[in-house]
């Protein structure tokens, strides 16, 4: 290490403890080398520990704790192997055993964090460390891991005390600076702004200053704190002289880490001449920097706009000379592009784009001056002919094609292709490109083309045309890449992809299926082409959604190799559509990558910010926090742990295990609203699938506020639903509560008075869902941008409006249940007219499910995707009323057979049955029908669609070659197969529903 | 045309046209918190006018000074595809070696598939070159056997008779390496 690393004090601090401990073993090897007894005895339980023998631990525990009663440390291993085995109350209960001894013992305080951590009570070591430098208060290490177990779990005030405790003990620097940090991590999460500002930072800032006057100061990161704590301040002035004094000579370890922050601060201070002249000077060292050309141009209009003028004598500024004026710019800006010009090879396209982007802002202002820059038609294409072979033209381009006149788009186009060399037009009538540069360029004009919405313009015969043309091109181009690896695109790859986008405008405007599976047919033979293409990859995912084939997805999804973060960004494509489309076990399996992530997140963050402490990057601290919050508010891991609670409950409770008791396992709490509603972050990455469309028919901003809002009713709609499933759970079995304490923390015990708001809620919610999407039909989403929700579709089966008449019956029922038989003709009444409305629902919901999903019309089929969601609707209605209706019977069973028994007694001839007990009879009788009749509908729809000859109708009266047929014919069996699929799942999981029925019995 | 500054973690949510490339691994999140935490300068990305991400580079300094290992170390370089030939990757990598510089690195170095050969290339014309040969050390996950890395250097100026690079004249395991 060398001198004025920024790491130096900071990493010298850390104790040798403090590493964060993976291996439990590395407890014994931090320690050095005198050997303890004790270490000698322990080691091999830490062995079977690391390598997850979990059970010869605890033996090996037992058998040293016979012989060494007082080992602490032997109890605290054998409770991590209790819970690493699952018994997490065993493991409790003897950690706390050792707890209240407050140890002091190391191998004891390490195993008790680990263990800690791993129960997710990270509150607990801070208890313990507390106790430990009670007990030995000059102990640096056990004060510094206090100060991090406060740190884990974000107590900022205790931090800051814990850190001047340790620098009275040993004065290093960075112990004083964690103090420092943690007023500043107070201020920052304080609720009341003018604290932060008024006591924490200042305080935070004296603290600094002491150490300035001082002349202690000693790292990098205790400028960069001090830089901090005034810029949260707003003293830029004085965070200015920092930067700029001998202090900021410190700040070495970030390229151009004071040129970056003074010209933060310039602008903070709307100092212009300086910011001007700072980025002048920036763009003389780096004329590709994009940054600086825009503050070099927003600071000249500014100096403009305050008509600045130089001072009589010295220096413009404290950054040097000032360009005041347009022509000052203007000959900047034309100096640049002559040194590039001047340059043999290695030219930077930065000089280029600023010019166009001076002349928008010229124009922006009606400069008459942006003419003298040249005209944008004109530098366009001069940027082409320069850099026309880059893959990047078009992103560089597309940015600025708003300064071109609508009339001009022609003419621009048709200039550029002169400067595409193409061989001599072939008998199809298409040139094409001799190498990898033509063809980029040649590629680059198409996208333009279609950036500026010529594409768009064709008619349906033109648009085929164009695909002819893109699908000949890019067939031409795969003989360039004939040597490229597996991992590598064919150069001529997005042709293809264009091709597919051009099929997919015909399909939207025309309804014609056909070409969709063209589409698909393409993508496939792009994919045998190019096997690490992403965008194929993806775009071929939503077009089998769209579809609703989820079977080739999952391949699809899972040779992204999409990882962690992904899961958050990208995951929506797969969890969106797996359970609607009732692929069940695809469903479970990708809510479970999502939430394996989402789960380890916090515990995963807590030990960074503790890293970012210990080497002294403080600015990250905050950021981590943010980010981590941003993951535990995500929108997609609401969704998927909403979702994977439903489809466990779908799935299996009532069938493999009674429903309560699959609410208690999965800890739900119907009182509990966890999801953040009001800070909910849309984590989606919804522009992942590259499109070149026209801007006005790109995402928007108010694009992706419907879809945030669209699946924010969703997802409340399917929580409220949820949480009243484990109401109605808990009404099942009103004592589970007696049993232990523990099962109330859990919730299963769910107060009856949570139904009824619960209910109103979701009432609500409907109404809010239905207004929302009458409302969304004038505007669809662009078509690779986000998909639509689940609730239009929902909605327009009537499921939604058929659970929620289900979930209002035992309110009903807990009335009757109260009132008895004898007193109740009107409320018996009501219920049986809710169990005979119950059934028409149901039935409207089947009626929507019927038809086939491949459609055979004038030898083209059309797919009617719809009746597989619809069917799932059907399933997903069936368990909630089965579900109701079990509650239903608990109620009705002890009524009937008091009434039987007072019978009985008075040996009356006549019986009649109340109205409730009939209706009820009835109502299960029709469920018995209702799942008869989509069993042999599902039956039936299988049937047809075995059936089916779908690769030689696709075929008829289209023109595709025999090569293209094959693909596509592969696209369709793929969608065929995953109907059928789905069919099956749906199918047994109806059919295991249907076995449940007998227990509705009274 | 770039806008370059320090990788923060809000950009994992947009790096995904960099990452959905076969040869790019998308790390858990504790790895990249890692580098933040403790190597910040060396994490850096780069920006399109557009606000797209461009490529990023992270990176690492480790090693002992008294043993003269001390060194900067390439841990991730990727460039999304339509920002390749740019030299986008050659400016990150002497960004690096700038950083590492400063550090008062001997010389810095990375590890590359023996297939890659783009890559290998690459790190050749930028005055890389291959110190030894790590066997198997990149495990294959598909059934496929794992692959060799080339350990490739380039000395830094503190590093005055080049000793850092000499080429080691047999392959290494991953275990030995450090």
């Amino acid at each position: 290490m060398t001198p004025g690393s920024r790491l130096k004090s900071f990493r010298s601090a850390r104790s040798a403890h403090a590493h964060q401990l993976i291996l439990l073993s590395s407890i014994m090897a931090a320690r050095g080398h005198v050997q303890d007894p004790n270490d000698r005895r322990l080691r091999p339980i830490y062995d079977y520990l690391d390598n997850g023998n979990n059970k010869m631990a605890i033996q090996q525990a037992d058998k040293l704790l016979k012989k060494h009663k007082d080992l602490h440390c032997a109890k605290v291993l054998k409770a991590i192997g209790l819970q690493r085995t699952g018994k997490q109350d065993e493991a409790f209960a003897l950690a706390q055993e050792v707890a209240v001894l407050e140890p002091t013992d190391d191998n004891s305080l390490q195993a008790l964090t680990i263990l800690y951590r791993e129960m997710h009570r990270p509150e607990l070591v801070t208890k313990l460390y507390e106790a430990a430098v009670r007990k030995v208060p000059a102990s640096e290490e056990y004060h510094s891991h206090l100060f991090m177990a406060y740190a884990r779990v974000g107590e900022y005030k205790k931090m800051q005390q814990a850190g001047m405790a340790l620098y009275k003990i040993v004065p290093k620097n960075p112990y004083y600076f964690w103090s420092v940090m943690s007023l500043v991590m107070q201020a920052i999460s304080a609720q009341d702004e003018k604290l932060s500002q008024t006591m924490f930072l200042p305080l935070a800032e004296r603290m600094v200053e002491k150490m300035v006057k001082e002349e202690k100061i000693e790292a990098e990161a205790e400028v960069q704190l001090y830089f901090m704590i005034l810029e949260r301040l707003g003293k830029y002035v004085e965070a200015l002289e920092v930067v700029r004094g001998p202090l900021g000579e410190k700040l070495t370890s970030e390229l151009q880490s004071r040129e970056n922050k003074c010209m933060m601060l310039y602008r903070r201070l709307e100092r212009w001449p300086e910011c001007n002249a700072l980025s002048s000077k920036l763009l003389l060292k780096n004329p590709d920097d994009w940054q600086f050309y825009l503050l070099y141009f927003d600071s000249l209009f500014h100096l403009i706009d305050q008509s600045w003028t130089p001072p009589q004598e010295g220096d413009h500024s404290a950054e040097g000379e000032v360009h005041a004026s347009v022509s000052q710019t203007i000959s900047f800006m034309e100096d640049r592009i002559a040194t590039e010009e001047a340059k043999e090879s290695k030219h930077l396209r930065g000089p280029y784009l600023a010019r166009l982007e001076l002349i928008r802002r010229l124009r922006e202002r009606s400069c008459p001056e942006a003419q003298q820059l040249g005209e944008p038609l004109e530098l366009m294409f001069q940027f082409f002919v320069k850099f026309g072979d880059k893959p990047c033209c078009i992103t560089d381009l597309k940015i600025f094609l708003d300064l071109l006149a609508p009339d001009q788009h022609v003419q621009f186009i048709n200039r550029l292709m002169e400067a595409v060399p193409l061989g001599s037009p072939g008998e199809d009538g298409f040139a094409f490109p001799g190498d990898t540069r033509a063809l980029q360029r040649h590629l680059c004009v198409t996208q333009l083309s279609r950036g500026l919405g010529q594409q768009h313009l064709l008619n349906t015969e033109g648009k085929l045309g164009l695909i002819r043309e893109l699908k000949a091109h890019y067939r031409h181009g795969l003989q360039f890449g004939k040597s490229c690896l597996k991992t590598e695109l064919q150069f001529s790859d997005m042709y293809c992809l264009m091709a597919a986008h051009v099929y997919i405008d015909l399909w939207i405007e025309t309804g014609d299926q056909s070409m969709l599976w063209q589409c698909l047919g393409l993508l496939e033979e792009g994919l045998s082409h190019s096997s690490s293409n992403a965008q194929f990859k993806l775009l071929l995912l939503l077009l089998y959604c769209r579809l609703g084939a989820f079977e080739p997805v999952v391949d699809l999804y899972s040779s992204l190799d999409a990882k962690h973060v992904q899961h958050d960004t990208i995951g929506y494509l797969l969890t969106r559509y797996a359970e609607s489309l009732g692929q069940f076990a695809a469903a479970s399996q990708s809510c479970n990558f999502s939430l394996r992530f989402f789960h380890s997140n916090q515990k995963d963050t807590s030990e960074y910010i503790i890293q970012a402490y210990k080497y002294g990057a403080f600015e990250k601290i905050p950021e981590f926090i943010a980010f981590r919050n941003r993951l535990n508010h995500s929108l997609h891991f609401a969704q998927v742990r909403t979702e994977r609670m439903l489809l466990d409950l779908f799935l299996e409770a009532d069938i493999s295990s009674p429903l309560e008791e699959s609410v208690k396992s999965m800890s739900l709490c119907p009182e509990e609203d966890d999801i953040p509603w009001d800070n909910l972050r849309d984590n989606r990455d919804l522009t992942v699938l590259v499109s070149w469309d026209p801007k006005d028919r790109q995402l928007n901003e108010e694009h992706q506020q419907r879809s945030l809002e669209d699946e924010t009713l969703w997802l409340r709609l399917r929580s409220l639903t949820l949480r009243l499933i484990g109401c109605v759970s808990a009404l099942n079995h009103p004592r589970a509560t007696r049993n232990s304490e523990k099962t109330t923390e859990n919730g299963v015990a769910a107060k009856p008075s949570s139904l009824q708001p619960l209910l109103s809620q979701l009432e609500n919610t409907l109404n809010q869902a239905t207004q929302f999407t009458e409302k969304q039909t004038q505007g669809q989403y662009p078509f690779l941008g986000p998909v639509a929700s689940r609730l239009t579709q929902a909605l327009s089966s009537g499921c939604c409006h058929c659970q929620l008449s289900s979930l209002q019956l035992p309110l009903h029922l807990q009335e009757l249940e109260t009132a008895g038989l004898d007193e109740s003709t009107e409320l018996q009444t009501q219920i049986s007219n809710l169990f005979k409305s119950l059934a028409v629902q149901l039935q409207d919901i089947l009626e929507k499910c019927k038809g086939d999903l491949i459609e055979v019309k004038d030898g083209q089929n059309k797919t009617q995707e719809f009746l597989l969601e619809n069917l799932v609707y059907f399933v997903e209605t069936v368990c909630i009323v089965l579900w109701v209706s079990n509650y239903c019977g608990s109620v009705l069973r002890p009524l009937k057979s008091s009434l039987q028994k007072k019978k009985k007694k008075k040996k009356e001839a006549s019986s009649v049955t109340p109205p409730v007990l009939s209706a009820y009879q009835e109502f299960s009788g029709s469920l018995q029908s209702l799942l008869n009749q989509a069993l042999e509908l599902i039956k039936s729809q299988e049937l047809s669609l075995t059936a089916l000859k779908l690769g030689e109708l696709s075929l008829e009266g289209q023109t595709q070659s025999e090569a293209e047929g094959t693909f596509t014919k592969t696209a369709i069996d793929k969608v065929q197969s995953s109907y059928l699929r789905s069919l099956q799942e749906i199918g047994e999981l109806l059919k295991k529903r249907a076995d449940t029925l007998k227990s509705l019995k009274i | 045309m770039t806008t370059v500054r320090a990788f923060t973690c809000d950009d994992l949510f947009k790096f995904n046209n960099i990452n959905l490339d076969p040869l790019t691994e998308t790390y858990g999140i504790p790895f990249y918190l890692q580098y933040l935490a403790h190597w910040p300068e060396y994490f850096i990305v780069a920006e399109a006018p557009g606000g797209e991400l461009m490529g990023y580079i992270m990176g690492k300094a480790e090693g002992s000074v008294a043993r003269e290992e001390w060194h900067g170390h390439v841990t991730a370089l990727s460039v999304a595809p339509e920002f390749r030939r740019l030299g986008l990757a050659a400016k990150l990598m002497e960004m690096l070696e700038e950083i590492s510089e400063r550090k008062g690195g001997f010389f810095v170095d990375l590890f590359v598939r023996v297939s890659n050969q783009v890559a290998v290339n690459m790190y050749k014309q930028l005055g890389y070159s291959v110190y030894r040969t790590v066997i198997e050390y990149y495990s294959a996950s598909n059934g496929e056997p794992d692959e060799d890395a080339y350990d490739m250097r380039k000395a830094l100026s503190r590093d005055t008779e080049k000793k850092s690079i000499i080429p080691l004249p047999h392959p290494v395991r991953p275990e030995d390496i450090e």
